[in-house]
């Protein structure tokens, strides 16, 4: 039975019950499900070839033996495996190999398989997220045949390509621009198609990055204001169906009355709307803005796919309890590990996590997948044990970032240690020593990248290091040597990095004042303003 | 007009024909709705067809009626469409009906609306003449409006895909209601708005009979349609019995005479043919499907209430629901011990039945934690199936399921049918509907009864014949299957052999009793599995089984034995981690007629060759017959006598107490006399030359444990600490221990293990007492304790015989056996036994 045949049943209460039942069963009942899941997928995956690589011949009898001899694993583990395809040593046949990019510069490419079993997971999943994005509360949705849906999403091979793929399996839905024709466009291209598209016959829902939305959605009024001449917004006029045209002279009425430039709000009037991927707080209250509707944020990756929602509150994500088993390493036990990549970090399920506390995500893929107890390198915050608005009983949790050696740009780019010191290398550039650090701009809060760095004396004296010489020169290694980097200008049209040069010889000093290096991906801001610090000592001490 | 009175007849025949069948209906919103558009509908029609029949008290009157069903009926249809497309309900939903009646209000008081037509007699015609004005339009406008929204629903919830099929013949049939009424004028005097209404109210009875709204035979009982339909076919015939002799009159004068009998002979003609119509057009449309599963259910009931089978049960239940459903393919899964579901019957013995359900499979709880029957397409909409493994759903989506239907015994499921897909009479795929659904609650609970029932019986008819630890045939059982197959095999014939676990008793003091029925459940899974279905097996005894072998001579009934009996001996043998005794059995073997001629003593005199064999050192075959003609070894070497055993294994208790000996000299020495005096004891008690030299050996080793205590507690020089003492204590188990790795010595242990228990019960290890406590125990703790007093130790001086004798009469009853003491102490005093004092 499809979504369609199920929306024309109109028994609504239990299309809800079968989405989004989950969020009324308590922490028992969830965990009960995990546990029989995983149990499954232990079965499949320890007896697989892969499973036996990890586990090294070991045998798991249970759930508990099975998180002792299974080593926390990053897609290191798994690269010599799946970047082949080597489909015999899986625990399940695939259906599909999902693409995305793994670490700046390094490993262009990492791919993920999924399941039959994954694939139909995830469908029931997306359209639980598009029931909650349209929900008003318990049991209030208002998803319908026919609804339109502007495809700001990335195409197959990513994992926002299966959306539609998924979707139009459950029922009719119409994409502005249709799926076969934007696989061949480029983002610009989609954009300006779908809005045109949208102008005519309206916007149901709206699913992109944050930061992605958020250019899409600046660019709404220069899409829709037409031409200087008469005649252009005359033809575009009568291009929309007549609620659409009145919609829009009233909009323009009301910009015009407001002095303000034309929104997406005054257009479209979203059913849902639901954003992904890093940085989204930034992006949240404009887009609310823009849009009039705040966005829900849903929680995926090409790894894991879709693993949770936010509810009509948008207060706090839940976790699908049928996607993965869900472990989280503490804060504390994560920087362990940081410092020493030896270190083993100890785990807590989804009943032992605590209000208050950061984790770091660990998974276990279910229905066959490759992955378990997989460091996805997502940091969230448990905000509550229950909600009494969402009437839940489960824990909820906020997506805080990437793990703190991965810097992510506004969703686009996963720079680590390894990609910048590729970048200084292939810059030429005498760097004795930097940091880099993600801060976001104080007026509204978007994300940067800002690089400390060291120039050694020689080149300090022999060449022009000014600060915009080296912005200009590393910004261009970094586009060479990481596409999505690349594509934060050519997209977003945004350049995210900064540069401060620190003075020769500040970070040895900082090692000698505090006896520890720096780390050079994300140290605490206190050492980095405890650097500046020193660099100021020092130049009081020479003067 | 006359001529068309009938359409008006027909329309109000069938309006009253629904309305009475629908009220007497289950209520819901829909089937409400439905009975006030009826309702409206005959105030419509009826009111009409008086005011052209100028009823009583006045066809303005009438006029007036029959002008409220027509505000009305819009009225009643928005009610309905909006409960038919799910929609709320709405205050503009009333506003329209409180307008539509204030307007009739009005203008019944004052007719500026449209008044009441004018009556104008045309010769023996009568015509009614309306005088319309522009207001009319306010009403039929506000009519027109209300229709215009309903549409407007029905076309909106066109967009959601499925209901389409079902609004298209409503929308169809209120536009044809309407365009009828249009084309009044055109059709001149034909009723054509009342035609279009009939065919309105048929197509929403359809579409509510298509969304299984209600069902037929609840809704319309046989008797209570027949009357209706009589009465209704009665009433108009009545009305056109003039108009008819009228016709008959005119167009045919010479049958003038004749013309009323005709019309009541064709009105009664009339009359049966509208019933039997009306019979065959429910009982082949919907009623006859519904009569036919309650009839197989009745008959089903009946069956399987005479049954206590499970399997006759499963079959009737199989069929019942095969037949009346005509369902593909249907599998039962009958709880088992384990808690898990096999398939144990299904549709078609050629089904593969190799599957089994886990108890902590979704389904499974979710049947058992609700009473009625299942639909796949429903259990995939659960957040139960979230938990499905891809295997579980697999291997439902092989067996095609599609309908699950649990049997319950209060909350406990005990069993559940799986339901392929439906077919219809020509092969094509069927969906399951509410009436089937409601069909297999019934079989469910009639079947949940007769399951209950059946496996009690079958449990109980079980636990009656069988042994409840090994699963064979219990004694009593034994001997009835012995009795059946004497009686069968007379004139062949028949083979009874008995098997006699050696040594049993002490095999459950070594490794106690849940060891020794481990022991025997083994041995019963051999015998069952090595006769199989070749006869039958039994626990005869205790210890002791028996095969009972229809058709066997003796020799392979010898045969067969030496298998069991080697397999037996095999038990313990590869098992390296633990030291368990190796099993043997005794076997006497009879046979009918070779060597008995009646069950009891085909039964004694197996028992006899069993006995034989254990006089004779056990572990072997013997045939009776006319005395004991044959001796067959296992194949295994028989068991030595006890002599040539510890001569085995001599020099390893040498080296063992000579081990004790270097550690502590005092309890070499202690032993050899407590074997000394316990061997006199036991002489004097006249037990037989095998059990003294039993109780010798065992004193030999009865201390042979205090080779891991610490010397300096053995050889501490006074009293010991309470620490020391439990320290001390502790050599009987390590005695225990040590020998259990001899497993041929193990005949020692009672007495080893008792020989620091005291007769009132307070000593160790076991605090058993009396005779509880085995005789050789007693024997070695009378010779233990004489030799500890009159010997030297290194915290004490030897004492005086006369005082060690003192000490026993003084102890017997509370540490000692009191009837053992004497004899003990007249041995000593009388000089049988001589005290050995040498270390004194």
């Amino acid at each position: 039975m499809t979504f369609e045949e199920k929306l024309a049943s109109q028994e609504y209460d239990r299309i809800w019950q079968e989405y989004c039942g989950f969020l009324d069963l308590d922490l028992e009942a969830y965990m009960k499900i995990q546990r029989r899941l995983l149990e499954e997928q232990m079965k499949l995956w320890c007896g697989s070839p892969l499973g036996q690589k990890i586990l090294k011949g070991r045998m798991p009898e249970n759930i508990e033996e099975f998180r002792r001899m299974v080593p926390l694993t990053t897609y290191e583990d798994y690269a010599d495996v799946l970047l082949l395809k080597k489909e015999e040593m899986l625990p399940d046949k695939p259906i599909i190999w999902l693409q995305t990019t793994w670490e700046g510069g390094k490993h262009p490419i990492k791919v993920a398989p999924y399941t039959n079993g994954m694939l139909q997971t995830f469908r029931n999943n997306i359209l639980t997220c598009l029931m909650m994005a349209t929900s008003t509360g318990r049991g209030h949705f208002d998803v319908g045949v026919g609804d339109t849906f502007l495809y700001g999403l990335a195409p197959l091979p990513y994992v926002t390509g299966l959306i539609p793929l998924g979707l139009s399996a459950e029922f009719r839905m119409e994409f502005l621009p249709p799926v076969e024709e934007a696989v061949n466009m480029t983002f610009s291209e989609r954009n300006k198609r779908g809005f045109k598209l949208g102008l005519k016959k309206g916007i149901d829902f709206f699913f992109g990055m944050g930061s992605v939305a958020y250019y899409v959605s600046m660019s709404v009024a220069s899409l829709s204001g037409g031409g200087k001449s008469g005649g252009s917004s005359l033809k575009k006029l009568f291009s929309m169906q007549p609620s659409m045209a009145l919609r829009y002279l009233k909009a323009k009425k009301r910009c015009k009355e407001e002095n303000r430039g034309l929104m997406p709000k005054d257009l479209f009037k979203l059913k849902g709307f639901l954003c992904a991927g890093t940085d989204n707080r930034c992006y949240k209250d404009d887009l609310e803005e823009l849009w009039g509707i705040r966005p829900v944020e849903v929680f995926a990756g090409t790894e894991p796919s879709f693993v949770g929602t936010e509810t009509w509150n948008r207060n706090g994500l839940y976790f699908f309890p049928d996607a993965g088993f869900y472990e989280f390493i503490p804060e504390t036990e994560m920087y362990k590990s940081l410092d020493d990549p030896t270190y083993e970090p100890s785990t807590v399920c989804m009943n032992e996590v605590l209000p208050g506390e950061v984790y770091e995500i660990v998974l276990t893929v279910f229905k066959g997948g490759a992955f378990a107890r997989y460091r996805v390198g997502d940091v969230y915050r448990c905000l509550g044990l229950s909600s009494k608005e969402d009437d839940s009983k489960l824990p909820r949790f906020e997506y805080i970032d990437r793990v703190p050696d991965i810097i992510d740009i506004a969703g686009f780019t996963r720079i680590s240690e390894n990609s910048i010191r590729n970048v200084i290398e292939l810059s030429g550039l005498n760097v004795e020593n930097w940091v880099a650090l993600k801060e976001f701009t104080a007026d509204k809060g978007r994300p940067y990248l800002h690089m400390y760095v060291e120039l050694s004396t020689d080149s300090v004296v022999n060449r022009a290091v000014s600060r915009e010489l080296l912005k200009e020169h590393l910004t261009i290694y970094f586009k060479y040597v990481d596409q999505d980097y690349h594509d934060l200008k050519r997209i977003l049209g945004m350049d995210p990095l900064e540069i401060t040069i620190v003075k020769c010889g500040t970070f040895a000093a900082y090692e000698e004042a505090c006896g520890r290096k720096l780390r050079h991906i994300n140290p605490s801001l206190h050492e980095v303003q405890e650097l500046m610090k020193v660099q100021e000592r020092e130049i009081h001490r020479r003067f | 007009m006359r001529s068309y009175v009938f359409i008006s007849i027909t329309a109000l025949y069938i309006y009253t024909f629904l309305l009475l069948a629908f009220l007497s209906a289950k209520k819901s919103r829909l089937i409400r709705d439905f009975t006030v558009m009826l309702g409206t509908m005959i105030l419509w029609t009826g009111g009409s067809l008086c005011m052209r029949l100028m009823a009583w008290p006045s066809y303005r009157f009438w006029y007036h009626i029959s002008l409220a069903g027509i505000g009305l009926v819009p009225c009643a249809f928005l009610c309905f469409t909006r409960d038919f497309c799910g929609q709320p309900i709405r205050g503009s939903h009333k506003l329209w009906s409180i307008l539509i009646v204030a307007i009739l209000l009005y203008n019944a008081a004052t007719g500026r609306i449209l008044d009441a037509p004018e009556m104008v007699k045309h010769g023996e015609e009568t015509a009614f003449v309306y005088h319309m004005t522009w207001h009319v339009l306010i009403l039929y406008g506000l009519c027109l409006l209300v229709i215009l929204h309903a549409v407007l629903m029905i076309w909106r919830s066109r967009r959601t895909a499925g209901l389409r099929v079902k609004m298209e013949p409503l929308l169809f049939g209120i536009l044809l209601m309407y365009a009828g009424n249009l084309a009044i004028p055109i059709f001149k005097g034909f009723p054509v708005d009342i035609l279009s209404g009939i065919l309105n109210a048929v197509i929403m009875f359809y579409t509510l009979y298509s969304r299984h709204i209600f069902r037929m035979t609840l809704l319309v009982s046989r008797g209570n349609c027949y009357i209706i339909a009589m009465a209704v076919s009665a009433l108009s015939f009545y009305n056109v019995a003039q108009t008819m002799e009228w016709m008959i009159r005119r167009s045919v004068p010479m049958l003038a005479p004749f013309s009323v009998m005709i019309v009541a002979i064709a009105t009664m003609m009339i009359t049966v043919i509208i019933y039997g119509i009306t019979k065959a057009f429910f009982d082949r449309l919907f009623v006859k499907e519904e009569m036919s599963q309650t009839e197989r259910l009745t008959e089903y009931t009946a069956l399987v209430s005479q049954s206590l089978r499970l399997n006759e049960i499963l079959r009737e239940l199989v069929t019942v629901i095969g037949d009346t459903l005509h369902t593909r393919k249907i599998y039962v899964c009958i709880k088992d011990s384990d808690g898990e579901y096999p398939a144990v019957f299904s549709s078609n013995p050629l089904d593969d039945r190799n599957f089994s359900l886990s108890a902590s499979s979704p389904l499974v709880e979710w049947l058992g934690m609700h009473d009625s029957c299942l639909l796949m397409r429903d259990f995939k909409r659960t957040i139960e199936y979230k938990s499905m493994w891809e295997e579980e759903k697999g291997q439902l989506a092989a067996l095609r399921t599609e309908c699950f239907l649990p049997l319950k015994d209060g909350d406990d499921l005990v069993g559940l049918v799986l339901l392929g897909g439906k077919e219809n009479r020509h092969k094509l795929r069927r969906e399951y509907t509410d009436e089937d659904i409601m069909f297999l609650n019934s079989i469910e609970s009639v079947s949940s009864i007769a399951v209950k029932n059946s496996r009690l019986y079958e449990k109980a008819y079980e636990e009656a014949r069988t042994d409840e630890l090994t699963g064979l045939l219990n004694r009593k059982y034994f001997y009835e299957v012995l009795d059946e197959a004497f009686e069968k095999c007379r004139n062949t014939s028949l083979a009874l052999v008995i098997f006699n676990v050696d040594d049993f008793k002490l095999y459950n003091q070594l490794y106690g009793n849940h060891e020794g029925d481990r022991a025997l459940v083994h041995i019963g899974q051999i015998i069952r599995g090595t006769v199989g279905d070749n006869g039958y097996c039994a626990r005869y005894n205790g210890k002791e089984f028996a095969a009972i072998l229809p058709g066997y001579d003796i020799y392979s009934a010898q045969n067969l034995a030496a298998n069991i009996a080697k397999q037996i001996q095999q038990i313990n043998h590869g098992n390296k981690e633990s030291y368990l005794k190796q099993l043997t059995v005794s076997c006497g073997i009879c046979a009918v007629p070779y060597a008995a001629s009646s069950v009891n003593e085909l039964v004694s005199n197996a028992d006899r060759a069993v006995y034989h064999v254990k006089r004779s050192g056990k572990n072997g075959i013997r045939v009776y017959s006319d005395g004991v003609i044959g001796i067959r070894d296992t194949g295994v070497v028989a068991e030595k006598k006890h002599k040539s055993m510890y001569s085995e294994y001599a020099p390893t208790i040498y080296a063992l107490t000579a081990a004790i000996d270097a550690k502590d000299h005092y309890t070499f020495q202690h032993s050899k006399n407590v074997a000394y005096y316990a061997e006199e004891l036991a002489r004097e008690l006249c037990s037989s030359e095998e059990y003294t030299e039993i109780l010798k050996e065992a004193a030999l080793l009865h201390d042979i444990g205090k080779i891991g205590i610490p010397e300096t507690i053995l050889n501490k020089e006074g009293r010991l600490t309470d620490e020391e003492y439990e320290t001390m204590k502790r050599h009987v188990e390590a005695s225990v221990e040590i020998i259990r790795h001899l497993p041929s010595m193990d005949y020692v242990i009672p007495a080893v293990i008792g020989h620091h228990e005291r007769y009132d019960g307070r000593g160790y290890p076991r605090r058993i007492s009396g005779k509880d406590i085995p005789f050789s125990a007693r024997i070695l703790c009378i010779a233990d304790s004489f030799d500890a007093i009159v010997s030297k130790r290194s915290y004490k001086p030897g004492m005086p015989v006369e005082y060690a004798l003192n000490e026993l009469e003084r102890g017997a009853g509370s540490q000692f056996d009191p009837e053992l003491v004497p004899v003990f102490v007249e041995l000593i005093r009388n000089g049988k036994i001589q005290p050995v004092l040498k270390n004194s």
